[in-house]
């Protein structure tokens, strides 16, 4: 058993540092037993919390240059989960009375195998499903794509990734050859001069980055693109900088307008577009009409501000450096790809992106959404983010992989249309979810829902009992952050290492043991390590020559401290900063690409009169990760925002007869959202706000629209028409206790 | 299908439909001929006056590229006019002796400067030719006569106190030139803007160095420049204005003659219906600046108030992306779906926005009423129908003047002078028809300092630490317990271990702590 290990936090991309400590002798998780002392202080929070057992890890955020010891109350709560009660740590199987019950590893993996065989025989080796996540190590992400391609033969695998990463990681392919969140690291953001930020609330998702901006913002630099006052904008005032505040949807439209000053009040990098980029007088042309006072007119935000905007990115290229960065806010829309991409064409006016202080980036927001995206468990990419289609990368990982190559399937279908094909004719019948609650985060979840139902059989691998394996006829419980080695990519493209800290329970088992068993059973060809080092090493081989070359890496050296980006070819030294000589096309330029805001299609007319039509925009809290299924169960971040509040501004919900902690309705022709009202003047009137993190009828997801974007598949989350109205009648108490407490 | 669609001009409004049917071309359902008047692919019209200032490149003014859309296919002719339509064998006639023929023809022959008569200036309305020293601003010749009177420093007249008026001279004279701005009424933009926002707007441009006349009818141009050019504009009164260039900005009117010529229906503009089409002609349509929707249904509601041409090119842009999507889909054959395209819906009146570099003016709908006109106010309001209400905020001081004029809280007018985050709020609303808060003053507000009220960690039990969820209570009483330094309330309570933000709030509870201590 470990006393101490250098890991890192559990849930986002900021993979903050930490120390966990074992304070004494160890209880199993799942008898918590005699309470280990342990030095947290106590939860801050003024809310009565149900006592839970103490935890059996005390973690310490750790220096690093990212986190700098800093950790969010997510981080500092993480080691709550790890003996909490509600942990599954037996295989469960589902009854004929909907219950789940306790069955033997063995039991479980002779049902999922013939699962897999039935399915197979019956409608073909593309009925099995998988459906990755972005918070799997990069041995798991790898070894997923490859055991679903060479175990289960199928090309049906991809990652809730594509719900987050997806357009800004398109757009970074088109621009640059290559998508790496932040090709610089984020000690980079220290010095600059101005720094925009696009759709992204650090200071609620990543509260330790905003180490990064004090500089910035000393300077009066910042400037925050955001429809809402959020906590980020809100660094803007007192001479931080600007807060633009686009009505949701027209992020584009803001970005050709700012794209459009530039070039005419000739603030272009010319040296620098004549010598490394192509595209230029395209993209001249399409923002010609974007000129300020017009957008001002499709946006909101004044002429003078997109003047100012201009301006200052303009000057600070020129001074200590500029940066764009573009978050989820942005990128989740039918547009998303092209909005980054008009993000990418701004900055390469500018000469960003190459520059030595200077650059755009995107904010990855899961724990390995950078290298989740690179080793294969997209649809249409194999390990080294090679794409599946490319006769040279199949043959190269054929070769590492010992196949030949037809037996790599071609490419599969993207995250939502794979969710629209469960149980469909030709559809997926018999799905694996691993690291995901697709349940809860997808778009339309109530068709998501419907689709889990429709199979013949789910498969859930998780150690709580999350919405998703609620649904599951099998769920395999794995181990949890501080019981597993393995390394993960952080959103600057740095290679870190997890490590244990504690023994896992006795039931619960790695993925990666769960996949070699499988493979063995179904006579997989290639091999299915079950040790992450081993799985690392083949990662690398298979890796080496692609975009994301990982083959210079090893286990010792990140074990030694080396701060490890990608590309990282062996012999080299890696590549903390990219573009400095070259981008990654054949020809070595960065391509603009002009885009052009699509018409939308017509929402459905509201049929209720005692509604009002109003911009649904949803996102994230402080206090809560992805779904939800993790930081819901962490007492003190549930005691803290325990249930999901539609934010509005006050002027719009007393002209509704909405007030502060009153219930309301949101619906549209997809689903119906009931929760209470938060009342606050950091929103625009006309628009709302929801927290996707809350499951069941506050589950903001049953609102959004699986509309993708044609580029990246990637859904609009932050853009959908809801019909809001106020609840007269009191629901019964227990309505809004869908969460499960402990 | 292999449709031949002519296009007449080729201005922006063109460029937009030709880029719509673009894919249709690639395709090889339509074939596609482009004619434009002057010898430029389409450039952006509404940036011409920063051209004619030198702020920007005819380069970066281009919305086509000729040679990218003859390599896709498309036929562009440049410097050639369409000289007759012949209806009967649905053909064009051009300047160069060539005919086109045409399955659909699109008139976007856009509009032309109005010419005032004055004496000195003997305009032949179709193709007015200027003496020296005298322009219209429209194209990138007139840009150029322009720019050498600013690169000159020159003093420039603008007759009009239109917007394009006044944009022109504030560029020109930020630019350098000294300007002149004559026009009727006792302020600019009389018919758009009320009396104060007038003032307050007049006020603004002779801070930034306009000179202003107003109340002034202009009856003749004098030439007594060196090279016989003109030197001054003659007032009604006996007066004149001296200058060495006069910028004429009297509005514009369409360019309907091709169509009335081949006996389509005009008036303003080209009539033409919610599709666009010519009054009974299926074969021929008509957007932009020219078009004029009005259908020939005179029980058609949405034509009752229908205003004419706008002379804005948004409008003209929807009707390129309509039209471009209708005669897709035709050219592809899909006649049954392009029936069932939903008709293009009707434009809202237009906003006026200066487009300025030290001014800010907003300005849509109808801003004659003043606050206490009780008669003006309740005159539309039978049936249930509420009156109009008015909000006004004046501060001439400052240079800062808005006007909302509203009925059941939606906007039916407005005026912003010289506050910006006001002015993008206000149009928004108003081109939502979204109903204002009740407290209109919350609109005034967005120009104030940014501070957030309400901020601030005097309750206690408000949170201090954001990131670790920390109580200025608990922080307290960590300092009770013994804490004095940041880094040991960190440690004891986790507040600040998370973005940082609050240490210097902790400092403050600390030093707040041992202050009562000390004086105790
Ligand atoms: C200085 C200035 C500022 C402006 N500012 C704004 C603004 O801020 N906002 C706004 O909305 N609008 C503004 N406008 C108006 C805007 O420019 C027009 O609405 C727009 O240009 C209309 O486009 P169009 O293609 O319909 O017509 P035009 O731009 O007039 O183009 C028509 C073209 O067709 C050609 N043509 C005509 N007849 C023939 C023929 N028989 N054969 C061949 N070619 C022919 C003409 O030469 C011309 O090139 C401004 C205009 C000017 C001049
Ligand atoms: S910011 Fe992200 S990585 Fe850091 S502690 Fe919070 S959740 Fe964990």
């Amino acid at each position: 058993m470990t006393k101490s290990a250098d890991t890192h936090c559990p849930y986002c991309a900021l993979q903050c540092a930490m120390t966990l400590t074992s304070p004494a002798e160890l209880a199993p998780a799942t008898q918590p037993g005699p309470v280990p002392v342990t030095a947290l202080p106590a939860p801050a929070s003024p809310a009565a919390a149900p006592a839970a057992p103490a935890a059996l890890l005390e973690v310490q955020g750790r220096d690093f240059p990212t986190n700098r010891g800093g950790l969010c109350r997510k981080g500092w709560t993480s080691a709550t989960l790890l003996n909490h009660p509600g942990r599954i740590t037996e295989p469960l199987l589902k009854g004929p009375d909907g219950v789940h019950r306790p069955i033997s590893w063995e039991h479980a993996l002779d049902l999922a195998v013939s699962a897999v065989k039935d399915a197979r025989a019956r409608y073909g080796a593309d009925a099995v499903g998988v459906f990755g996540g972005g918070g799997l190590t990069n041995e798991k992400a790898y070894m997923l794509g490859k055991f679903a391609r060479l175990a289960l033969g199928t090309s049906r695998i991809d990652y809730n990734g594509r719900f987050c990463m997806s357009s800004a990681a398109a757009a970074g392919m088109r621009a640059f050859g290559v998508d790496r969140g932040l090709p610089f690291p984020l000690e980079a953001l220290d010095t600059a001069s101005t720094i925009m930020m696009l759709g992204s609330n650090v200071a609620e998702t990543m509260p330790p980055f905003v180490q990064h901006l004090k500089g910035t913002r000393d300077a009066g630099g910042l400037i925050v693109v955001d429809p809402r006052r959020s906590a980020t904008a809100a660094f803007t005032s007192d001479g931080g900088g600007l807060h633009l505040q686009p009505l949701p949807g027209t992020d584009l439209t803001l970005l050709l307008g700012i794209s459009h000053v530039v070039i005419h009040e000739n603030l272009v990098d010319t040296a620098f577009i004549e010598e490394r980029t192509s595209g230029y007088s395209a993209v001249v042309r399409s923002v010609n009409s974007f000129w300020p006072e017009r957008v001002q007119s499709l946006t909101g935000v004044p002429a003078e501000l997109i003047r100012e905007t201009a301006r200052r990115l303009a000057a600070g290229a020129r001074q200590g450096g500029s940066y764009i960065l573009t978050g989820r806010g942005v990128e989740q829309h039918i547009d998303g790809t092209d909005t980054a991409t008009a993000a990418i064409n701004l900055s390469l006016l500018l000469g960003l992106p190459g520059s030595a202080r200077s650059g755009y980036g995107t904010l990855t927001g899961q724990g390995n959404g950078q290298g989740g995206r690179e080793h294969g468990q997209k649809a249409d990419q194999l390990p080294g983010y090679r794409k599946i289609t490319d006769p040279a990368a199949r043959a190269h990982v054929a070769g590492v992989w010992g196949v030949p190559e037809e037996l790599i399937p071609g490419p599969g279908l993207p995250a939502v249309q794979l969710l629209k094909s469960l149980g469909k004719p030709d559809g997926v019948r018999c799905l694996f979810v691993h690291a995901s609650n697709i349940a809860v985060a997808s778009p339309d979840a109530n068709a998501v829902i419907d689709g889990l139902r429709s199979l013949d059989f789910l498969m859930v691998c998780d150690f709580f009992m999350s919405e998703t394996a609620a649904e599951a006829d099998l769920i395999l419980p794995v181990l949890q952050w501080a019981e597993e080695e393995g390394t993960l990519t952080n959103l600057e493209g740095r290679v870190l290492r997890r490590r244990r800290a504690l023994t896992p329970p006795a039931g619960a088992r790695s993925e990666l043991w769960i996949m070699a068993r499988l493979a063995e059973a179904l006579d997989a060809p290639s091999s299915y390590s079950e040790d992450p080092e081993t799985v690392f090493e083949e990662l690398r081989l298979a890796s080496a020559g692609g975009l994301a070359d990982y083959s210079g890496i090893d286990y010792a050296m990140l074990d030694r401290g080396e701060a490890a980006y990608w590309p990282y070819p062996a012999g080299s030294t890696g590549t903390p900063r990219l573009f400095q000589d070259r981008f990654a096309h054949p020809d070595g330029k960065a391509v603009m690409t002009p885009v052009t805001p699509r018409r939308r299609r017509t929402p459905a007319a509201n049929p209720d009169p005692a509604a009002k039509t109003m911009t649904l925009i949803t996102g994230r809290l402080l206090e809560h990760y992805q779904s939800g299924a993790q930081t819901r169960r962490v007492t003190e971040l549930l005691a803290s925002q325990p249930e999901a509040q539609m934010q509005i501004h006050p002027a719009a919900a007393e002209a509704m007869g909405i007030t502060a902690g009153s219930l309301v309705s949101l619906a549209n022709e997809r689903g119906e959202v009931v929760c209470r009202a938060e009342l606050s003047t950091a929103i625009r009137p006309e628009t709302v706000f929801l927290p996707f993190h809350f499951p069941e009828l506050e589950s903001a997801n049953r609102l959004t629209e699986a509309a993708t974007d044609p580029v990246s598949g990637m859904p609009e989350f932050k853009f959908n028409k809801v019909w809001v109205r106020p609840v007269a009648v009191p629901l019964s108490s227990n309505v809004l206790q869908t969460t499960e407490a402990s | 299908m292999n449709e031949q669609i002519v296009i007449v001009g080729f201005g922006p409004v063109a460029a937009r439909l030709v880029d719509e049917l673009l894919p249709a071309v690639r395709a090889g359902h339509a074939r596609l001929t482009v004619v434009g008047e002057e010898a430029e692919a389409a450039y952006n019209r509404v940036l011409v006056a920063d051209l004619g200032v030198g702020r920007t490149t005819a380069d970066a003014l281009a919305l086509s590229d000729a040679d990218a859309l003859a390599a896709d296919g498309v036929d562009v002719r440049l410097g050639v006019r369409v000289r007759r339509v012949d209806r009967a064998r649905q053909q064009v006639l051009l300047s160069d002796g060539s005919t086109a023929h045409y399955d659909r023809l699109v008139f976007a022959t856009g509009s032309r400067p109005v010419i005032p008569n004055l004496t000195g200036i003997n305009p032949d309305p179709s193709s007015p030719v200027l003496p020296a020293g005298v322009t219209a601003l429209r194209d990138l010749r007139d840009a150029d006569v322009l720019r050498q009177a600013v690169d000159g420093g020159k003093r420039v007249v603008v007759l009009g106190g239109g917007v394009l008026g006044l944009e022109t001279a504030l560029a020109a004279a930020e630019e350098g030139a000294t300007v002149t701005v004559v026009h009727n009424g006792p302020h600019p933009l009389g018919r758009n803007i009320d009396r104060g926002g007038g003032a307050v707007l007049a006020a603004g441009l002779r801070r930034c160095g306009v000179r202003m006349a107003g109340n002034a009818r202009s009856t003749g141009v004098e030439h007594n420049a060196p090279d016989g050019g003109f030197s001054a504009l003659l007032l009604d009164d006996g007066s004149a204005i001296d200058g060495d260039l006069l910028v004429i900005s009297c509005g514009v009117r369409p360019r309907t003659e091709l169509a009335e010529g081949c006996g389509l229906s005009t008036s303003a503009g080209i009539l033409v219906d919610h599709r666009l089409r010519a009054h009974h002609e299926p074969h021929i349509f008509a957007i932009g600046d020219c078009a004029e929707v009005l259908c020939p249904d005179p029980e058609c509601a949405a034509c009752r108030n229908a205003k004419g041409p706008s002379g804005l090119v948004g409008p003209g842009w929807r009707q390129a992306e309509w039209l471009g999507e209708y005669l897709g889909l035709l050219a592809a054959g899909a006649v049954e779906d392009a029936d069932l395209l939903p008709e293009l819906p009707a434009e809202q009146p237009g906003v006026i926005v200066l487009k300025a570099r030290g001014m800010n003016m907003a300005v849509a709908g109808d801003n004659s009423a003043e606050p206490w006109d009780e008669e003006v106010l309740t005159a539309g309001a039978v049936n249930g129908r509420p009156r109009l209400q008015i909000a006004q905020w004046a501060d001439p001081e400052h240079g800062r003047y808005v006007k909302m004029t509203t009925r059941g809280g939606v906007l039916e007018g407005l005026v912003s002078v010289g506050m910006p985050r006001t002015a993008a709020e206000l149009v928004g609303l108003f081109e939502r028809s979204a109903e204002l808060p009740a407290d209109r003053s919350l609109l005034l507000r967005l120009d104030g300092p940014d501070g957030l009220p309400g901020a601030g960690a005097a309750d206690p039990q408000s949170t201090v630490c954001r990131c670790a969820g920390v109580s200025g209570a608990a922080i307290q009483g960590a300092v009770e317990d013994g804490c004095s330094t940041v880094s040991e309330v960190s440690k004891a309570t986790r507040a600040g271990t998370g973005c940082g933000g609050c240490h210097e709030d902790i400092k403050g509870l600390i030093e707040k702590h041992f202050r009562a201590v000390s004086t105790a």
